[in-house]
């Protein structure tokens, strides 16, 4: 028995301190989900906060045979999905810090190659606002591909669907993002072309 | 070759040979969607994990304490109006009787001994019909009819042994 599966078995026995434990080494990955699904900070702490109640009040459920991450980012994921469909969220804030000057996808400023660092922050902070667009479950199988490396199999097992269900949701999200990532391009090229034809000459 | 290919490889994040991404490389180079399934792909593949702002865990201990704090009190209710209801209940059943009880104390006693005596005296004939049946069906009733009957019984408890164990170790999987 590894110390994960020890603390499992600690906290399923009441041990809070064990769980403790679990929510130390599981925050970021359930953070990060959340915060992928949901958008902003606010929400995604909640979200994940949230999550790790519902393990704790559905550990004796849990089966050991299951790894617990995935057990507990499906929790987080169909909180997510639940939380999305219930309302619909008609714009996102941009703002990327929260309330205690915590940044989450800013280029870093002292970084060795700043404009580098600053055109992967802008590409990543696109592909973040294009997942929005997505289908809830289509941006969970998204995300557990892309950021956790899972297989088919296993997005399937969390997220309830046919590992064919899976495959066909990820070709038709990815296409959506490439659609909308072409579409925004040529959105930017349009408007630099109206601005170059609208500049005053000198 | 055609378009498909290409983008059906770039779905599934094929690996590819030498050979293969040479090829992929040119396509892109003239196809847009495969250009910019490309470049999502490897936008998604590079993408940040994010961290909770600091003190995650203290934060969620105070949810949890204030959780079983809402949880308690939710009990303690449930059980005062459980409690309370059910006397408000009984004592609404049996106000008519308490009554009666009160008012004419004698004529309630008589009448609570007469009932008491009819309960009696109906079990000990209903014992001693059964007892008779006891004696006379063996007689009747074929070995065979027993065994059938004894089948069907043990069967039944098998099933019910069964279901038990089977709702027992049912594997649990996410049903939050």
């Amino acid at each position: 028995m590894n110390e994960e599966q020890t603390w499992v078995s600690q906290a399923q026995q009441g041990d809070d301190e064990a769980f403790t434990r679990l929510v130390e080494t599981y925050q970021t990955p359930v953070f990060n989900l959340c915060y992928r699904m949901l958008g902003e900070p606010e929400l995604a702490e909640d979200a994940a906060q949230e999550t790790f109640l519902r393990a704790y009040q559905h550990l004796g459920r849990y089966d050991q045979k299951r790894p617990f991450a995935t057990w507990l980012l499906s929790i987080a994921a169909h909180y997510c999905i639940d939380r999305l469909r219930r309302r619909k969220f008609a714009m996102f804030s941009m703002d990327t810090e929260d309330d205690e000057g915590n940044t989450f996808e800013y280029p870093d400023a002292d970084a060795p190659n700043p404009e580098a660092e600053s055109i992967k922050g802008q590409t990543q902070e696109r592909v973040h606002e294009l997942l929005k667009d997505l289908d809830e479950t289509d941006r969970a199988a998204v995300i557990m591909r892309y950021w956790y490396d899972y297989s088919e199999k296993e997005i399937a097992e969390s997220l309830r669907l046919t590992v064919s269900a899976v495959k066909s949701r990820l070709h038709r999200a990815r296409k959506e993002l490439a659609g909308l990532w072409q579409d925004q391009e040529d959105d930017l090229l349009a408007e630099m072309e109206r601005r170059h034809h609208e500049s005053p000459a000198f | 070759m055609n378009h498909q290919p290409f983008e059906t490889w770039l779905l599934d994040d094929k690996h590819l040979n030498a050979t293969e991404k040479r090829d992929l490389e040119a396509h892109i180079r003239v196809c847009r969607t495969c250009s910019a399934l490309a470049e999502t792909g490897l936008a998604l593949r590079s993408a940040k994990v994010v961290s909770p702002a600091a003190g995650f865990t203290v934060r969620f201990q105070q949810r949890l304490a204030a959780q079983k704090i809402i949880e308690r009190r939710r009990r303690l209710w449930g059980m005062f109006v459980l409690i309370f209801g059910g006397l408000g209940l009984l004592g609404w059943v049996a106000a008519p009787y308490i009554y009666t009880f009160v008012s004419a104390p004698v004529e309630w006693l008589t009448a609570a001994v007469g009932y008491f005596l009819f309960l009696f005296t109906s079990v000990q004939a209903f014992s001693e019909i059964l007892s008779v049946l006891a004696r006379i069906l063996p007689g009747f009733i074929p070995p065979y009819a027993w065994m059938v009957l004894t089948s069907f019984l043990a069967g039944m408890g098998l099933i019910w042994v069964v279901s038990i164990w089977r709702f027992a170790n049912k594997p649990q999987g996410v049903t939050v």
